[in-house]
């Protein structure tokens, strides 16, 4: 009998139960917890061509300067991007071939002696949902002569130095360079003049504020939440971020395991053992270099007020 | 012979008792001390650690370190004053009285050595020395003073 009403009892309780609607009233106190941190997807999934630069000087026009007996030829720039890339092919000498010669559509120049310039060839890129896509070789011309003692060949009417810029490539040249590469430019890209990279040094960085310093260490209270912002420099001047991974970390919790220009959230609950700092590793991608992969790691130690005996 | 021993045991009670009443109540009144005691104490240590967990957050993200708030002395005052209104009616002053006397110092450098205890802080610390004045009525009814004051310390940082 007393088995019968338990039974009944217990059925009852089963079928006009309902789910408790309870609210935690601390829920929002909490990050969500840690999602893995695994491999992300690179932020570019085709072929990038090695050796790419994002320019940030333009090609102007080539320049023959007469000093005295000496002859320069250089190329002359002006500091601009248009949002193409490029990349050395090739380095030449004074009168050596090249695989590139005739591809420059601004051609390579001679010396008086008949000789080919001495230069840098750069290979053009405009970065297309296709990826990247060669445009244009340019040639600039680095290289110098002088005249022996010929006073007849060599007149010097002025002591000053001048300069013969030559005419911008035209559009025959740049019917050329098109010819040699793979495609017609995008509208963006200006054609008639093409671009020299720079070499550059990206680093990258971790802050405790949008526009704060880069620190290699930093001290966190435990149950503290805080901002931790990847940040890249170019040459020492902060560049975009693109986007950013956590590689190695050891928070109880964090916003996110990777993100763009959002800075990673996180909080320690637990303490390091005694003499143990913890750190924060991050793969981070640039606007400039998309393709590029930084590595930034800041050092933690997380500490908790506590009372001194 | 039972009739002396009852008259005697009725004397004997009517001296022992003033006496036994005497140690209850200083008993009951030590145990009481000894509760505000604590209580204040903890009033202190809480507002030390809140005024350590109130770091310079400027200062962390210049240089990625923890250093005491400027205000950090005038924060342990306040929570001070705050922890210990809830035992205001066994105190002989008021709360905010008591924590504007008190004696709060912050070390933001370490390490440092505090010129009134002689301890030495391998960490920023926060200290606080406060006199608490507690009322002790059971000492007056045995002709003792009425209140008794106590001396409390706590000292905090974040390790």
């Amino acid at each position: 009998m007393m088995k019968r009403a338990t039974l009944l009892a217990t059925a009852i309780t089963l079928v006009f139960g309902i789910a408790a609607d309870a609210r935690d009233p601390f829920e929002d106190d909490w990050l969500s917890p840690a999602p893995p941190v695994g491999p992300a997807p690179d932020p570019v999934a085709f072929v990038v061509p090695a050796g790419l630069y994002y320019v940030t000087d333009t090609y102007m026009g080539d320049v023959v300067a007469t000093t005295g007996a000496t002859t320069t030829y250089s190329t002359t720039t002006v500091h601009e991007s248009t949002g193409s890339f490029a990349r050395v092919i090739d380095t030449v000498d004074t009168g050596t071939a090249s695989a590139f010669d005739g591809a420059a559509f601004n051609g390579r120049g001679v010396l008086s002696d008949g000789r080919a310039l001495a230069g840098t060839y750069y290979e053009n890129f405009v970065l297309t949902s296709d990826g990247y896509l060669p445009v244009s070789i340019v040639f600039f011309q680095d290289d110098s002569e002088t005249r022996r003692g010929n006073s007849a060949t060599s007149p010097s009417p002025s002591p000053s130095p001048t300069a013969v810029p030559r005419p911008t490539p035209s559009p025959s040249a740049v019917d050329t360079a098109t010819s040699h590469g793979s495609v017609a430019a995008e509208p963006s890209f200006r054609p008639g003049i093409t671009t020299r990279p720079v070499p550059r040094m990206l680093r990258a960085a971790i802050a405790l504020a949008p526009d704060g310093p880069a620190l290699a260490s930093a001290e966190v209270l435990r149950g503290r939440l805080v901002h931790f912002w990847p940040r890249a420099f170019d040459n020492g001047v902060p560049t975009p971020i693109r986007s950013w991974r956590l590689v190695s970390a050891q928070p109880d919790l964090v916003s996110a395991a990777s993100g763009g220009t959002e800075p990673l959230a996180a909080q320690w609950i637990r303490m390091p053992p005694a003499a143990v700092r913890w750190s924060l590793r991050f793969e981070i991608f640039t606007e400039l270099e998309p393709t590029q992969r930084l590595e930034a790691e800041i050092s933690i130690s997380v500490r908790s007020p506590a009372l001194i005996d | 012979m039972t009739h002396d021993d009852g008259g005697t045991a009725a004397v004997t009670t009517i001296v022992m008792l003033p006496l036994l009443l005497v140690v209850l109540v200083g008993v009951l009144e030590l145990g009481a001390l000894r509760a505000v005691a604590y209580r204040a104490g903890a009033a202190a240590d809480l507002a030390t650690i809140v005024a350590v967990n109130d770091q310079d957050p400027g200062e962390l993200v210049r240089t990625g370190t923890l250093r005491l708030a400027v205000d950090a002395a005038e924060t342990a005052r306040e929570y001070f004053a705050r922890n210990l209104s809830a035992t205001a009616p066994a105190l002989a002053a008021g709360a905010a009285e008591i924590a504007a006397a008190a004696d709060i110092a912050t070390f933001a450098a370490a390490p440092s050595v505090d010129p009134r205890t002689g301890a030495r802080y391998d960490r920023p610390t926060v200290r606080l020395i406060a006199t608490v004045p507690v009322r002790t009525p059971g000492f007056a009814m045995v002709l003792m003073p009425g209140v008794t004051t106590i001396v409390i310390r706590s000292a905090s940082s974040a390790r």
